[in-house]
């Protein structure tokens, strides 16, 4: 083989992680660097679709009939809307209430940002069909209530509209979960909040019920990738709100 | 099984799994689980952890399945990715000790094409291995060790007795050259 050029340090990162080859720290930079970075998100989905033809090679090996059973009940505990998990993000909350934000700081102009976001007329001219348009403000859980993130809950695109005051870059390590609570008490993930984005997360029609006034929109801090429980946030909650009707 | 489910079908099932239809999750199950639960015991060389990781990749796959861009993975790739990062994440847990253990050369060897890739009709597969191979024999030992055992520089450096920094070299200079033969 001729011989090639160089990759550039950040594409070799990207290959590296992709490769599986990185140590733990360096494997959250990357996630990091994903969730911020496009570009190098980019470079590491390449690189998964240039290795992973390397499985082939592996033999198949069937997993045991009661596997598939397990799967099937960790996924009904999550649909259920059953009794038992009831006020588990309440205690959660109130757990957390006295972690600290950490290293997530507030950026003025952010700020004023998302005042000039919530004093805008809401796009969606035709009177919803599906739902009604929700927003909510998510403070601080600790100090003063400072708003940390505004979300609006819009039924004819299915999607939530999710901007991050938080100033990005802080660290690097963790990113953001949103999580909706609706009446039931029980916290549905909803996606990776980028810090100092605006974005518009689209919903999955299971999760459209959730999306009611009166339910509860919070913020965990979470290891690269998202919270590793299936249901339930691993880290401080750092903002929450209530969804009420605009 | 996996081999006779074309990226068409299962990109079809990851649509409806995303609306929520668990048949739709099961179908993908039956398709794909005896892959995903190679790769995690090839990482983990542990049948109940990787029994563990599999379950939670099929409950992260229903969770998650509204971010699978078909635009931009296959499934294949997305769910194997999956599987790979969850038992990478569970074998870092194990504390460095974990990478200390003795591989035997044997096992080391033992990502060479085997008679079912042979048998993988033309295309990116078979570019793959080909590409591969046109390595020099220690670094596609190293590459393919690194993917199939999910493990560190700093192990594969103890065990092949080189200085971390070689085998860094070795790596990405590997992997350029892979990226080169592979775009031709």
């Amino acid at each position: 083989m001729s011989e090639a050029a160089d990759l550039t340090e950040a594409e070799a990162f990207a290959a590296e992680h992709a490769l599986g080859i990185l140590s733990s720290d360096e494997r959250r930079q990357a996630e990091a660097r994903m969730a911020a970075e496009p570009a190098f998100a980019a470079q590491v989905e390449a690189w998964r679709e240039r290795l992973t033809p390397m499985t082939d090679s592996l033999a198949e090996v069937s997993p045991p009939h009661a596997l598939w059973q397990r799967i099937e009940r960790s996924l009904g505990a999550n649909d259920n809307r059953g009794a038992n998990d009831n006020g588990a993000m309440a205690r959660g909350l109130r757990f957390w209430r006295g972690a600290s934000v950490g290293s997530l700081t507030l950026a003025a102009a952010s700020i004023a940002a998302a005042v000039m976001l919530a004093n805008r007329p809401p796009v969606v001219i035709h009177p919803p069909a599906g739902g009604q348009l929700l927003d909510a403000s998510l403070v601080s859980q600790t100090g003063a209530p400072v708003p940390l993130f505004v979300a609006a809950y819009d039924p004819i695109r299915k999607a939530l509209i999710v901007t991050s005051l938080v100033t990005p870059g802080n660290d690097p390590a963790h990113v953001h979960e949103l999580w909706v609570i609706p009446a039931d008490g029980k916290p549905r993930p909803l996606g990776i909040i980028a810090a100092g984005k605006t974005q518009e997360m689209p919903l999955p029609e299971k999760l459209l019920p959730a999306l009611a006034a009166g339910s509860a929109l919070a913020v965990s801090v979470e290891p690269p990738g998202g919270s590793p429980k299936v249901n339930a946030p691993t880290g401080p909650i750092t903002a929450v709100g209530k969804l009420a009707k605009i | 099984m996996a081999s006779a489910t074309t990226p068409e079908h299962l990109a079809q099932l990851m649509s409806r799994v995303a609306a929520g239809e668990r048949a739709a999750l099961r179908q993908l199950y039956e398709a794909t689980s005896a892959k995903l639960f190679a790769v995690c015991l090839r990482i983990l060389s542990d049948r109940e952890e990787a029994e563990d990781v599999l379950q939670e990749v099929y409950v992260t796959v229903w969770r998650r399945a509204d971010r699978f861009d078909g635009t931009r993975a296959s499934v294949m790739t997305w769910v194997s990715t999956i599987a790979r990062n969850r038992s990478i994440d569970r074998l870092r847990a194990r504390g460095p000790m974990a990478y200390a253990e003795p591989v035997e050369a044997a096992e080391i060897a033992d990502g060479a094409v085997g008679a079912e890739a042979l048998l993988v009709a033309a295309g990116e597969q078979e570019r793959l291995h080909r590409c591969l191979s046109q390595l020099d024999a220690r670094t596609e030992t190293v590459i393919r060790t690194a993917f199939f055992e999910g493990v560190t520089y700093e192990a594969l450096a103890r065990r092949m007795g080189a200085p971390l920094g070689t085998v860094k070299s070795w790596v990405r200079r590997g992997l350029a050259k892979l990226k080169g033969c592979l775009a031709t």
